[in-house]
């Protein structure tokens, strides 16, 4: 594919051409570069304006690192990532210096897992979420800025008062919230949401969720929701990508892919997930072998063989691209694919 | 076997643990009382904070002193009250007859010293035998718990085992000693699904083959509870709020609080919602307990006396224990 905003659809806000991110490892006397870990490893997926795509896999397998590359927290070694402005520009954002990365970022922002690292703790509730505002607006007057950090703190349940306390002084549920403030902050198209609710209490959870729902609704929000609870995951996003170390090897409608997934590992993830219902007679549950592999010694061809039920000796021959399905879903399988 | 043949594992009653914080008293756990059968999975599930781990710490005796003290109460392990014995006494108890795995393997297993090692300890101090039949019962433990090459892999290192990996060699220290008990403190909270599926299954498979321990199953997950636990009780602010039978508990959630928790997880085996059910508000402070319900402040049906007086935990049906004014068996305390 070429870099060319023509084939950019109308309805595509985000759209990540065969994206790879390697991080350097340096060992030695002379900490000389000795190899890669290739945590994103060729991934390409599009993200339709007002949609939440939810991305999925196991730990280590690329999820904050792709996120992250989105908004240039980490370098991306190769691919493309356009995204379109407000003003209807498509940028392509591995290229952009960081001059012309700053009112980009200002479109796209980035919630974290752990709402007690994420502010700083010597910082006043109101500075926080202020502070992409004087980033970004400099000019903006402190009485106005004042209102908005009100504004900002009442659409995310909490009240204006609170700006003048501390991260300590909130709950954790409470603190999340105040990350999303800050986010929002700077009005942006799209916000990468890295385990959002994973550190929070089950009663806590639901609420968070439902806030990042109305606030999806009321400014037209999109969503790259990352999280390893396939339940959350399920309820939240429309399309749903799987993550295996680094690369999607199924993307596809939420429900679809919750009711009948087709790659062997999307398969393996969702019988693990336990329900909350001793009443359910499950199926025999699909229990992978082994662990992931340390992505410095990823197998070759499909990286998913060494633990695939499925695994024929073809496939440690080449690594499996995505093939369409049905509409909108893609599976990145040879094997299924032929046995159908 | 109905339930009053069985016989009784271990027995709580009105177990008080306090700590002293900045000169103020913290209830972490309130008045607990449960009883575990032998031979049965029993979970005890609550939000962080609500006391889990300070009860199954209580149990070991292993509340740090100070800050901390198990202030009353009664915690009998076949008949004898764990709180009369020496700590020498207590320390065979520990090495026998109760065993412990943690949410981090790494705070149980020594850095120092080789996985077999350890092992082979663990071994050697349950059962008088030789190093080599230690060796080769080590052996076997570790691949009970589905460690390839285990022969070899018993001259490792912790830090060179995977987190899941370290979990499955705490799975087999705890269980060589064939203990009577084995607590488990969210013993899957740290690991993927996928991991956690294997843990839980190897989990109730090796207690088969070692000897039918009873588990205590501590976690934050209500599934894990459902897919793994004869009964359960749902802990909230330093109390048991509801004790049942799993099916029971998860078909007629009694108290207000595990109704709401129930309802507000997300179902994708069900007909989707387009929103979640919240219970409202935060879990409340340690520090600043209400003095009647711990629930009330965030409970959609509580009246005037909620607030003023703590309920008793009644039994409400045979074998349904809950600790609320409004419950009364015939779909009174309906909040979700
Ligand atoms: N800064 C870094 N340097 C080197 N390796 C890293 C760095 N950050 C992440 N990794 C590695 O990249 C892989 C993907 O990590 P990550 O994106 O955090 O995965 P996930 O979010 O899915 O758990 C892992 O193997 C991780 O150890
Ligand atoms: N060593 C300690 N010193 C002071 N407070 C403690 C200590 N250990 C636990 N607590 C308090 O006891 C309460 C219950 O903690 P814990 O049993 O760990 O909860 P959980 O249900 O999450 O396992 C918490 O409020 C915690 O802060
Ligand atoms: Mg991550
Ligand atoms: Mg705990």
């Amino acid at each position: 594919m070429v870099n060319d905003s023509a084939d950019f659809g109308v309805d595509t806000l985000l759209d990540v051409r065969n994206v790879k991110i390697h991080y350097p490892i340096h060992g030695g006397v002379f900490l000389r570069r000795i190899g890669e870990v290739k945590a994103v490893d060729g991934v390409s997926f599009t993200v339709k304006p007002g949609e939440t795509l939810g991305l999925v896999g196991e730990s280590g397998c690329g999820k904050t690192t792709m996120g992250k590359g989105v908004i240039r927290l980490v370098d991306v070694t190769d691919g493309e990532i356009l995204f379109r402005r407000k003003n209807g520009d498509v940028v392509d954002l591995v290229g952009l210096e960081r001059q012309a990365m700053r009112p980009v970022r200002a479109e796209i922002q980035m919630i974290f897992q752990d709402p007690y690292s994420s502010l700083n703790p010597r910082w006043s509730v109101g500075d926080i979420i202020a502070e992409p505002l004087s980033v970004h607006s400099p000019d903006m007057k402190r009485a106005e800025r004042d209102e908005q950090v009100a504004w900002l703190l009442e659409k995310v349940g909490l009240t204006g008062e609170q700006a003048d306390r501390y991260p300590h002084e909130f709950s954790g549920g409470q603190r999340q919230r105040v990350g999303i403030a800050r986010a929002l902050a700077t009005r942006p198209r799209m916000v990468i949401a890295d385990e959002p609710v994973s550190a929070l209490d089950v009663s806590i959870q639901a609420q968070v969720v439902n806030l990042m729902q109305d606030l999806q609704e009321e400014f037209g929000l999109t969503y790259l929701f990352i999280a390893h609870d396939l339940s959350i995951v399920e309820h939240i996003s429309h399309r749903i990508a799987v993550m295996y170390l680094g690369n999607i090897v199924e993307i596809g409608p939420a429900r679809t892919l919750y009711e009948e997934p087709v790659h062997p590992y999307t398969r393996a993830l969702l019988s693990a997930v336990p329900l909350p219902d001793p009443s359910l007679e499950r199926p025999e549950r699909m229990v992978l072998k082994g662990e992931v592999p340390s992505p410095l010694a990823k197998p070759s061809g499909c990286p998913f063989r060494t633990r695939c039920p499925l695994a024929e000796p073809s496939c440690a021959e080449e690594m499996p691209v995505l093939q369409a399905v049905a509409m909108d879903h893609e599976v990145a399988c040879p094997i299924v694919l032929r046995k159908g | 076997m109905s339930r009053d043949d069985r016989q009784k594992l271990l027995e709580l009653r009105d177990l008080r643990t306090y700590f002293d914080v900045e000169g103020r008293t913290a209830k972490a756990v309130d008045g607990v009382s449960f009883d575990i059968y032998t031979n049965e999975v029993f979970g005890l599930v609550g939000e962080s904070g609500s006391g889990k781990s300070v009860t199954s710490l209580s149990i070991m005796r292993l509340i740090p002193n100070p800050p901390g003290r198990i202030e009353s109460g009664e915690i009998r392990f076949r008949g004898q009250n764990l709180l009369d014995l020496s700590f020498a006494e207590m320390r065979k108890i520990r090495g026998n007859d109760i065993s412990m795995i943690f949410q981090e393997p790494m705070t149980a297993l020594n850095p120092v010293f080789t996985i077999g090692y350890q092992l082979r300890e663990g071994i050697r101090y349950h059962s008088k035998c030789s190093k080599a039949e230690a060796e080769d019962r080590a052996t076997e433990m570790l691949d009970l718990v589905g460690i390839p090459d285990p022969r070899r892999r018993l001259k490792d290192y912790p830090h060179q085992f995977s987190g899941g990996m370290r979990q499955r060699a705490m799975i087999a220290m705890a269980l060589s000693m064939e203990p009577g008990l084995l607590i488990a403190d969210e013993p899957t909270t740290a690991l993927d699904v996928t991991i956690q599926a294997q843990i839980l299954e190897l989990m109730l498979k090796v207690r088969e083959k070692t000897g039918d321990a009873s588990i205590l199953l501590i976690t934050h997950d209500l599934a894990v509870v459902a897919e793994t636990c004869d009964r359960v009780a749902v802990m909230y602010g330093g109390k048991i709020q509801e004790i049942s039978e799993v099916k029971a508990l998860f078909k007629t959630p009694l108290h207000p609080y595990t109704q709401g928790l129930l309802s507000s997880l997300p179902r994708p085996d069900k007909q989707k919602k387009t929103r979640l059910d919240t219970i409202p508000g935060i879990v409340p402070s340690i520090m600043s307990m209400p003095p009647g319900c711990k629930f009330a402040a965030r409970c959609p049906i509580a009246e005037p006396r909620c607030e003023r007086d703590e309920p008793e935990l009644r039994e409400i049906t045979p074998g349904r224990f809950c600790r609320c004014h409004l419950v009364d068996g015939k779909g009174g305390g309906r909040a979700w």
